[in-house]
């Protein structure tokens, strides 16, 4: 397939096309990172396949190929999808909140129970968040975008989804959704004075909203991240010992499957948020720099892939997706490295959970879509807004 | 893609421009973030990584005590008095329950019993460090202990394993000699802190017990022995993953104590008592080790090595007859009629001549009337000890004053407390002039004259352990030397001082001479304690001193309390040596409140006691054998019958047959 190829009327549409549009590398490191991640949940449990890593290795082949089909939807059906998907999940999340299908889990009610199937929408409300903010700033002006009145609409978009998250309460969802909008009107144009104005006021509020609003266990761990040798035996103990672990790694590593700190359990949630605490204390600096760089370099191709699309809804969209899943990582990371409180967000692809999996493979489709179909325009001015 | 793009370029080109600058912002930041998150892991895993290292490694390895078996304590012979045995135990880690309660109730459907001491267990393990186990029952049946493991898998924090704890195969025997071993108390650790030391880690640990009477308290340090100590590699929840052979030391048992005591003895003697209070000691007159000494009625120190429940350890402290005291040491008397060789002894050091008489006309008068026993006539000082005369030994009391039967009571062994590796004995009282000055009565330290006569008959103000009994009748038995007691006669095999360079008496050998003879006499034909000192042995025979103390005052009529309530009863007590031409053996009872003479409650129980000592010993065994001498066992009661005496009614495992297989 030459470039010249793609010049032909049609051609473009045929699905041999795409697939040899497909950005590969992409598709590389993810695999690489899942790979990982199976790696480290085999050792994990004691060099078995079972209970996590086959599972891990089982989705994340499944939800390949889904972000591959993914990857071959039109950006039209995209932005068709934008506000409905959002409104679904704003209604799942309605139901959480307001109906007993809510169902709760590790101290927050963030399960949708569907009879058949209990999902957390407030994992998937990332995504329709960002669709839907990439679809109302693509058929707005960059004046609009800049400082209007009109921005009530996205700040109301991610205001109720944080709201009703942050109430559930799942403060480390509620913080993505929050971060992740606030990322997308950054890059949409929002103004730099509102910007400082907003940054400054979120310094005044942050404080007395830690003091009253959250729940004590929510404030506990945020105070036991200001001084976790306060209470050593209690909500200090994960920080304390994902310190230990990644420190007694050192430059090399204690080889794999040899992690005492992972190995012998002192190192809590160790497959889940603190995985990335395994991979630094079995291959050391050298391994989780590796990791790290894989992040960086994905992050860093999504958005040129964002940069290059032809739409406005392409850019934004896939940006945000990127921004969400680099908000992941560096919180996870600031987290487990003990510079974050610990909020329970998760590793991308190496944390074994399917909700978060499954959300950042369609963000990849989408982010792999907008790539495919980066010469799309999309019309301007379709839709409710 | 059928319709075409509506362009609005200046538009388009303005958002997208500003969306390049920005999202090259946010790239920038992101990257930025990541080198942050970098720098970080540099800073942890090269720059701190050693100090991190080791707490890992503190995580991972932890060093476990490991108690050392106690050390043994053994007989003379070499039979073991106090061992271990194993114990299977059920520990409970409270971090590694879901919930204690429920982990309770289910240990509760397989152990029931632990239902009863709920609350102290969950006292127990609440007050325990993280992660230490804390055992629950101690004991436990194989069934119960295979039952707890069955359950394992449903029961997470409840473990089973196997310790040793103190045995003591012999029960009361040697419960006041030996004492026990009890749980670390706090006030135990407090003391040692108070002492300016730091309490051993081990006692710290689950299940170690400490020396709390007798001779485990008194050589604790000896029988202790050293922690060993398990490297042991742990899960987070303290859950042994593997052992580090390499940096683990094995612990070392504590010394072996043999003590001078010998097993058949000593069991016998607390076996005569039946359910009698009292003591009784048996010495070597050679040698002065201790063959047996006993205090009844006695309990059994294995209640108190787990804990002793609270209503059996009332009940003992509470029993009139006093279980828990050690009444051979800690238990004092007045020594009555046993004391008056002493007396003898005084008058003779100073002069008075033993075939000298004295008239006994049934009463001696100062100041008041004393009484006799009966109307003896002129007896000399044999004739005097045989009969237990009253008035004699008031006489000479009277004559040479309390000073002198003080000084040579003394030098008897009253008094004094002796070093034989036991604390808590009682040194009694030997009362003297200058003892008056100092315990004034009514604010008059004088000593009246009136007081002497009972002193003569060891009564008065006069206080004497078992213990000192014994010695003294030994001094006597041995005729030249201070006979000094030894109970412990090696520790982790290094013999202790034996007495085998005791100081003469200051006595002329012939005076004591004149009191052996006048003991001899007691137990013939005759004598106070005839009838119940017969060892049936042939030529065998036992000499000894009967006697009775007032236990109080109850003026004349019934001397010894018969039919009294138990507390009012007079005090029996016996001493006695054998064989009489060659004395090896002294032996002292003192029944409390027996309520008898002390030839009928003391003698059969000294008899017992001593035929056991005799016929343990290799020469005199032989003479036995070689006279070719009936069986011994019920000679002394056949004789008895054949005179046409009652057996006295003694409880029947005193009058029967010593049952003792004879080594």
């Amino acid at each position: 397939m030459t470039a010249s190829a793609l010049t032909r009327p049609g051609e473009r549409d045929r699905i041999s096309s795409k697939l040899a549009e497909l950005d590969w590398r992409v598709i590389g490191l993810l695999c690489v990172l899942a790979g990982i991640g199976t790696a480290m949940l085999y050792s994990i449990a004691g060099g078995s396949w079972s209970p996590w890593a086959w599972k891990h290795l089982l989705r994340f082949g499944l939800l390949l190929i889904a972000m591959i089909g993914l990857a071959m939807v039109h950006p039209k059906w995209w932005f068709h999808a934008a506000y409905p998907v959002y409104g679904l999940l704003l209604f799942m999340v309605l139901l959480i909140e307001f109906t007993p299908m809510g169902y709760v889990a590790g101290g927050a009610k963030n399960w949708l129970n569907l009879g058949f199937v209990r999902i957390q929408p407030a994992e998937f409300m990332k995504i329709g968040l960002v669709l839907a903010l990439a679809r109302w700033y693509h058929g707005h002006s960059a004046q609009d975008a800049r400082w209007s009145w009109k921005l009530l609409f996205p700040l109301g978009m991610i205001g109720v989804p944080f709201l009703l998250v942050a109430k559930q309460p799942d403060l480390g969802s509620a913080m993505i959704i929050g971060l992740t909008g606030a990322a997308v009107m950054f890059m949409a144009g929002l103004s730099w004075r509102v910007i400082a104005a907003a940054a400054a006021a979120a310094v005044a509020v942050i404080p007395p909203f830690v003091m009253f609003v959250m729940h004590d266990y929510q404030r506990n761990r945020v105070l036991t991240f200001l001084n976790p040798e306060a209470d050593p035996s209690g909500t200090g103990y994960n920080i304390i010992q994902s310190k230990i672990a990644l420190g007694s790694g050192g430059l090399m590593g204690k080889g794999y499957g040899l992690g005492s700190q992972s190995q012998l359990e002192f190192l809590p949630e160790r497959h889940t948020d603190f995985i990335f605490s395994t991979v630094s204390e079995e291959f050391g600096f050298l391994g989780s720099f590796t990791v790290l760089a894989c992040y960086l370099a994905l992050i860093l191709i999504s958005l040129r892939i964002a940069a290059l699309s032809h739409s406005h809804f392409g850019r934004i969209s896939a940006a945000g997706m990127t921004a969400f899943l680099a908000l992941f990582v560096l919180i996870n990371g600031a987290m487990v490295m003990g510079l974050a409180p610990v909020v329970g967000v998760p590793m991308p692809l190496l944390s074994y959970g399917g909700s978060t999996m499954m959300t950042v493979m369609i963000g990849f489709g989408l982010i792999l879509s907008t790539h495919v179909h980066r010469y799309v325009e999309l019309p301007k001015g379709q839709g409710l807004f | 893609m059928s319709s075409e793009p509506h362009i609005f370029f200046s538009d388009v080109n303005e958002r997208q421009g500003s969306f390049l600058r920005r999202t090259f912002l946010l790239g920038g930041g992101m990257a930025l973030g990541t080198v942050a998150l970098v720098g970080r892991l540099a800073q942890l895993q090269i720059f701190k990584s050693e100090e991190y290292a080791t707490l890992a490694t503190n995580n991972q390895f932890n060093f476990r005590l490991v108690p050392p078996p106690r050390g043994l304590i053994k007989d003379r012979n070499g039979v073991v008095i106090a061992g271990n045995r194993p114990s299977f135990r059920v520990l409970v880690v409270r971090d590694e329950t879901k919930d204690l309660d429920q982990t309770l109730d289910l240990l509760g459907q397989l152990l029931p019993d632990t239902l009863e001491r709920r609350r102290t267990i969950i006292r127990e393990v609440n007050a325990a460090p993280r992660f230490s186990p804390v055992p629950v029952k101690s004991d436990l049946s194989w069934e119960e202990f295979s039952k707890v493991n069955l359950h394992a898998a449903e029961l997470p924090g409840v473990m089973a394993d196997m310790n040793e704890a103190r045995y003591y195969p012999f029960g009361g025997a040697y419960a006041h000699v030996i004492g026990y071993v009890a749980k670390v108390s706090d006030r135990d650790i407090k003391a040692i802190r108070d002492k300016g030391e730091q309490p051993a880690s081990i006692l710290f640990n689950p299940g170690f017990r400490i020396g709390r009477q007798g001779i485990e308290k008194a050589l604790d340090t000896d029988l202790r022995g050293e922690a060993g100590g398990k490297r042991v590699e742990v899960d987070a929840r303290g859950r042994v993953v593997a052992e580090d052979a390499a940096g683990s030391k094995a612990p070392v048992q504590g010394s072996e104590i043999m003590l001078t005591l010998d097993n058949d003895v000593q069991n016998r003697a607390l076996e005569v008592f039946g359910e009698e209070a009292g003591s009784c000691v048996v010495m070597d007159v050679r040698n002065g080790d201790i063959l047996a000494m006993v205090s009844s009625p006695s309990f059994d120190p294995n209640l108190f090595v787990s804990g002793v429940p609270s209503k059996i350890y009332r009940a003992l402290a509470d029993y009139e007859r006093r279980p828990l005291l050690d009444k051979a040491l800690g238990g004092t008397f007045a020594p009555g009629s046993t004391f008056k060789p002493i007396v003898g002894l005084a008058a003779m050091k100073r002069g008075w001549d033993p075939n000298r008489r004295v008239v006994c006309n049934g009463s001696f008068f100062l100041g008041r009337r004393f009484a006799c026993l009966g109307r003896h006539g002129a007896l000399d000082l044999r004739g005097a000890i045989k009969a237990s005369c009253n008035v004699y030994f008031m006489t000479i009391a009277t004559e040479f004053g309390p000073d002198a039967i003080a000084e040579t009571a003394r030098d008897m062994g009253f008094g004094q407390s002796f070093d034989i590796g036991l604390t808590g004995q009682k040194a009694g009282l030997v009362p003297d002039r200058e003892w008056r000055r100092r315990n004034p009565v009514r604010g008059d330290g004088k000593w009246y004259p009136g007081e002497t006569p009972s002193y003569g008959i060891g009564q008065g103000a006069l206080n004497v352990n078992a213990l000192q009994l014994a010695v003294y009748t030994a001094r006597i038995a041995n005729g030249q030397k201070a006979v000094t007691p030894r109970l412990i006669k090696s520790i982790g095999g290094v013999e202790q001082t034996s007495g085998t360079a005791f100081a003469d008496l200051p006595f002329d050998p012939a005076m004591l001479k004149v009191l052996r003879d006048g003991m001899e006499a007691v137990t013939d034909v005759g004598g106070t304690g005839f009838r119940n000192s017969q060892l049936g042995l042939g030529a065998v025979r036992m000499a000894g001193k009967t006697g009775t103390a007032q236990a109080q005052n109850y003026g004349a009529g019934s001397r010894k309390g018969a039919g009294r309530p138990w507390a009012q009863k007079d005090h029996n007590l016996f001493i006695a040596y054998a064989p009489t031409d060659n004395p090896r053996y002294a032996v002292s009872v003192i029944v409390q409140h027996g309520g008898l003479g002390g030839g009928t409650a003391g003698a059969p129980r000294a008899r017992e006691v001593m035929k056991v000592a005799l016929l343990k010993d290799p020469e005199i065994r032989a003479r036995i054998e070689q006279a070719g001498f009936e069986a011994p066992e019920d000679a002394g009661a056949r004789e008895a019958e054949a005179r046409g005496e009652p057996v006295d009614a003694l409880p029947t495992d005193i009058a029967a047959p010593a049952p003792e297989p004879i080594q």
